[in-house]
């Protein structure tokens, strides 16, 4: 005879279950995690390479980089002078939290713990908006040659991060594309979103961007510093804290 | 091209699901729920799902798709709003006209709640008569 089983569950859900403890994973690390997104091209490794240059000697960072096939951002990442671990997803089009989990394995933490980890994710604005990967907060990178009206094109991408960073403010003069108009359309869309407008060429507005990662590190040790005291027992008992 | 890419992960996930509820008996049919502005294509999954279900218990199950609205909720209010997506426009599209219009009370900042996920709701399975 036929029987219905029912099960109603998102078949992702390992893949939120495992994002979740990544989560708790950083938290007992006290590790800050961004995770950025960006259509190919808009400068996600520029970003990285001048946000390792700024906080040289201040933070500890480290990168997992995911790209389809090469491995030439990774090169970059590492002559930049900070640990880097390469996914290549062998086409696909996004992270997942697997990969994280098998990528952290082999970052080389060194003496002292790390501060800052950076999610390179693979160039692409739709997948992966629907992939947690333990981080803090999704940043988006969008440049101003891809048009002002990215946001508004692909609206989950920006509804689902905190930030957004609008690159290669320096062309301005030369194209149709106004970072104020790109600025307004990623605020239709999400409200609570930090705008940061830079060139990572010239080095324009990255000064706010970098207080911005200072300043979420902070707040999210200052919202542990209450519970530290009987989460940090727990972490100990971690083979991986 | 790149919408293509994601499916096959998704899709053994979705089977590994399936026949660890099945637990070892035949799947004739599975229900799934696509959301609106899920990047997941039924027919890609489908594919996918013909040749990673070979050998298993799900070998020949009939595949059924259903769409889960794009719904968006008024933080201020509560009120919910179905967005219905027209032939002619992409789901993302119809996402970005709704949160810029807002909610009817004049509130912004609206939720998605709805029409994101990848669900399965349930199977279909033969149990033995004894």
């Amino acid at each position: 005879m036929i029987r219905t089983i029912p099960v109603l569950r998102e078949v992702t859900e390992a893949n939120s279950l495992l994002a979740e403890a990544l989560r708790a994973d950083f938290i007992r690390q006290r590790i800050l995690v961004l995770n950025l997104i960006a259509s190919p091209g808009a400068g996600k490794t520029a970003l990285l390479e001048q946000t390792i240059a700024r906080l040289a000697g201040e933070l500890r960072l480290a990168v997992i980089e995911g790209d389809p096939t090469s491995t030439l951002d990774a090169e970059r990442i590492s002559a930049a002078g900070v640990p880097v671990v390469q996914i290549n997803t062998g086409g696909g089009c996004h992270l997942e939290a697997r990969m994280i989990q098998q990528a952290l394995e082999q970052v080389e933490r060194g003496e002292e713990p790390l501060d800052v980890l950076v999610i390179e994710n693979v160039g692409n604005l739709l997948c992966p908006t629907g992939w947690d990967l333990g981080e803090d907060a999704k940043v988006v990178v969008a440049s101003l040659p891809e048009g002002a009206d990215k946001p508004l094109k692909y609206p989950m991408a920006f509804l689902t991060a905190q930030a957004v960073v609008i690159n290669k403010i320096d062309l301005a003069p030369y194209l149709p594309a106004k970072p104020e108009e790109m600025r307004r359309n990623a605020l239709v869309i999400n409200p609570d979103l930090q705008v940061f407008e830079v060139s990572c060429l010239t080095g324009e507005g990255l000064d706010d961007w970098i207080d911005w990662v200072r300043a979420r590190l902070a707040q999210k040790r200052a919202a542990l510093q209450g519970v530290t005291h009987s989460e940090s027992r727990l972490g100990d008992e971690a083979p991986d804290a | 091209m790149k919408r293509r890419m994601h499916e096959m992960p998704v899709t053994q996930a979705m089977l590994n699901m399936v026949l660890e509820q099945a637990g070892g008996r035949q799947v004739l049919k599975i229900r799934l729920r696509v959301g609106e502005l899920s990047p997941v294509v039924p027919h890609s999954v489908a594919m996918f799902f013909e040749y990673l279900s070979r050998g298993t218990n799900a070998e020949g199950a009939r595949l059924e798709f259903e769409r889960a609205p794009l719904e968006t909720t008024c933080p201020a209010c509560g009120a919910r709003q179905v967005h219905p997506v027209p032939q002619d426009l992409r789901p993302q599209i119809v996402l970005a006209r709704a949160l810029a219009s807002g909610c009817a009370c004049g509130a912004r900042a609206l939720k998605l709640t709805g029409g994101g996920g990848f669900d399965l709701i349930d199977l279909e399975i033969l149990q033995s008569e004894t």
